[in-house]
């Protein structure tokens, strides 16, 4: 029963994602072919990706966490919501209806602003909050290039010659709008928020672009569309061979060339959304954040713009680490089925699908692991920040270039990422000194005749 | 007009009025903001002039970074919105002189600048090849132009360590 739900929520899920992915692709090879102006389809195919697929991800994610905080924590979750339809009065359909009553009460609540905030100020925070964040899934390709109704469709707003300098460029102006909110709001707990923010995100920028030099190196460029740019250079294998005419391999995907590279950054990328263990800017218990002042619509543009930028660093982890749009392997066999080449858009609606499932299995980790680790405090921050992700960041850029310099076919590159790989996954599962010592401790305190004790876990003394 | 001279106005006219409000504005955070937008619309302006890879860079190191902190020192300061009354002072005079002098010296220069038609590049792609791209960038960079690229990040470093020698004390 269980499991059979499961399944269907999965095929629903995917089956979803499929459809609006091939009526991307037909909408904007219908557009196109209207010949209204130059470019409406690639406009109609952007404004479907922006506006539907990430918005509305966004906004389910927002359901989501509550769900899975809820799930993990051992709580029911959101359940008080229902629909005054007669047959599904007493269902609370998975916390579904709580979506709209959010929506709802942000918009009719009173967008308050304090006397003596500064008036343009404190309307300008929650734009430039949001703003930036939304504008940098530009970049990012959600599907091949392909070919609808004769004319090229594809999936990408922008694939400009510098790539991943917009990326960084845009995301450190995301900054302004929680310091400003801070500091236009005139109020102590906010302007804390805000100066805790700005220096947080300073640090952190430093590390996230070291971090993606290794990737622009083993690929040598900086785009991420495009046939040159990094989601087409990750579908080649690197080792592989042909099982009963699929082939199977290991393909160049960023996490096996630079599993570092993808710690580091996505660390620093964390600790830019600013969510738990980062959340020293909110820290609802302390401070509350540079938020405190903003109430109705304006509060929401600073939510939603946190969990957009979650869409979005997974979209920019899925297409700089996890290959794209790219299946792991059988790439060349699903291109050379005979109705992938007779309907194209179908091949990109297959790609885009697995694109949106990758992000969303993205969105989940970082889900987990908001819910998973305790705030960090200030000065842990910017340890970690300086001290730690800096230079293990530096030291993977020499290393990685130099194997590159040596191996330009990748391969010593990535034996070099499965033995760091290996060291992660080795130090993920030893357990920590802490831990250690109390075990220690307790096989002491055993010792004297507390024999009892052995069957307790170390953490309870 | 084409549109690439009308994006041209568009940016010229917000550069400069933003950069007004940088000097004009009563609020040293709006000041800030103003510089800001005024390095924003500078990022336009390469655009057009077809360097996309320094507007990027622009965006990125100015807005991005050195602007952020210039906004963290002065939200630390707490300013108030009444800023320093106009003075008048023999200094102060001698200043809006030099100013005007300057821009009026600059305005000479310009006009009597030949129209080159080598450098009317716009629309000509074919022309341009891959300038302005990161590639010819990076060529430029680190051959023609190594020793000044490097000699900056010297300056840099020692910045860096006297800054360092600076807050140690303190620390």
């Amino acid at each position: 029963m269980r499991i059979g739900m499961i399944f269907i929520s999965i095929s629903l899920i995917v089956g979803a994602l499929f459809t609006l992915m091939g009526a991307s692709y037909a909408l904007a090879g219908w557009l196109e072919s209207l010949e209204l102006f130059a470019g409406a389809g690639h406009l109609g195919a952007i404004l479907v990706q922006m506006l539907v697929m990430v918005m509305v991800t966004a906004t389910l994610l927002t359901l989501a966490e509550r769900k899975w905080s809820a799930l993990m924590q051992d709580r029911v979750g959101p359940n008080r919501a229902r629909l005054p339809i007669p047959g599904l009065k007493d269902n609370p359909l998975a916390g579904l209806p709580h979506i709209a009553t959010d929506v709802l009460k942000m918009l009719t609540k009173e967008a308050f602003r304090p006397k003596a905030a500064s008036k343009f100020l404190f309307n300008l925070g929650p734009i430039l909050a949001f703003a930036p964040v939304f504008a940098l899934f530009a970049i990012v390709p959600a599907g091949p290039t392909v070919e609808v109704m004769g004319k090229q469709v594809m999936m990408v707003a922008a694939n400009p010659d510098f790539g991943l300098l917009f990326l960084f460029a845009i995301a450190s102006l995301a900054v302004y709008g929680t310091s400003l909110a801070g500091w236009a709001s005139n109020n102590k707990f906010g302007l804390l928020g805000g100066v805790r923010a700005s220096s947080q995100m300073v640090s952190y920028e430093v590390a996230l672009g070291l971090s993606l030099v290794g990737m622009m190196l083993a690929f040598s460029t900086v785009k991420l569309a495009g046939p040159t740019g990094m989601t087409a250079l990750q579908a080649p294998y690197l080792w592989s061979f042909n099982l009963l005419g699929l082939d199977v391999g290991i393909p160049r995907w960023g996490i096996f060339l630079q599993p570092l590279g993808f710690l580091l950054f996505f660390a620093a990328a964390f600790a830019e959304t600013k969510r738990a263990p980062f959340d020293t800017p909110e820290g609802e218990s302390e401070i509350v954040g540079y938020f405190i002042e903003y109430s109705g619509m304006q509060f929401g543009m600073f939510m939603i713009s946190e969990f957009v930028e979650v869409v979005v660093l997974s979209g920019v982890l899925a297409a700089i680490f996890f290959g794209g749009y790219y299946l792991p392997f059988g790439n060349e066999a699903l291109m050379g089925l005979p109705v992938m080449k007779a309907h194209p858009w179908l091949l990109g609606a297959t790609l885009g699908t697995v694109f949106w499932l990758k992000v969303i299995l993205l969105c989940y980790l970082q889900l987990a692991i908001r819910w998973t680790f305790p705030r960090f405090r200030y000065d842990q921050i910017q340890t970690l920040g300086w001290k730690i992700l800096l230079p293990l960041g530096l030291a993977n850029l020499f290393i990685s270039g130099a194997l590159v310099l040596w191996d330009p076919s990748l391969h010593s590159l990535a034996l070099f990422g499965f033995v760091v790989l290996g060291v992660i996954v080795f130090l993920t599962l030893t357990p920590s000194r802490q831990v250690r010592l109390a075990k220690q401790a307790e096989e002491v305190h055993g010792g004297h005749g507390h024999g009892d004790d052995h069957s307790l876990p170390a953490n309870t003394h | 007009m084409s549109a690439e001279q009308v994006l041209f106005w568009v940016f010229a006219v917000a550069t400069v009025v933003a950069a007004g409000g940088v000097i004009l504005a009563r609020n040293p955070i709006a000041c800030a903001m103003s510089l800001v937008a005024t390095f924003f619309f500078l990022a336009g302006i390469y655009v057009l002039l077809w360097a996309h890879t320094i507007a990027a860079v622009q965006v990125l190191v100015y807005a991005g970074a050195i602007m952020v902190l210039f906004l963290f020192v002065l939200m630390l300061m707490s300013l108030s919105d009444q800023g320093p009354v106009m003075t008048f002072s023999a200094w102060r005079i001698a200043g809006v002189v030099a100013v005007v002098t300057v821009l009026a010296a600059l305005v000479l220069v310009f006009r009597r600048l030949p129209a080159q038609e080598s450098l009317a590049w716009s629309g000509d792609a074919a022309r341009l090849g891959d300038f302005g791209t990161i590639k010819h960038l990076g060529a430029v960079m680190y051959t023609q132009w190594l020793f000044p690229f490097e000699a900056v990040s010297l300056l840099l470093l020692v910045a860096i360590v006297g800054a360092v020698v600076v807050a140690k004390a303190r620390v």
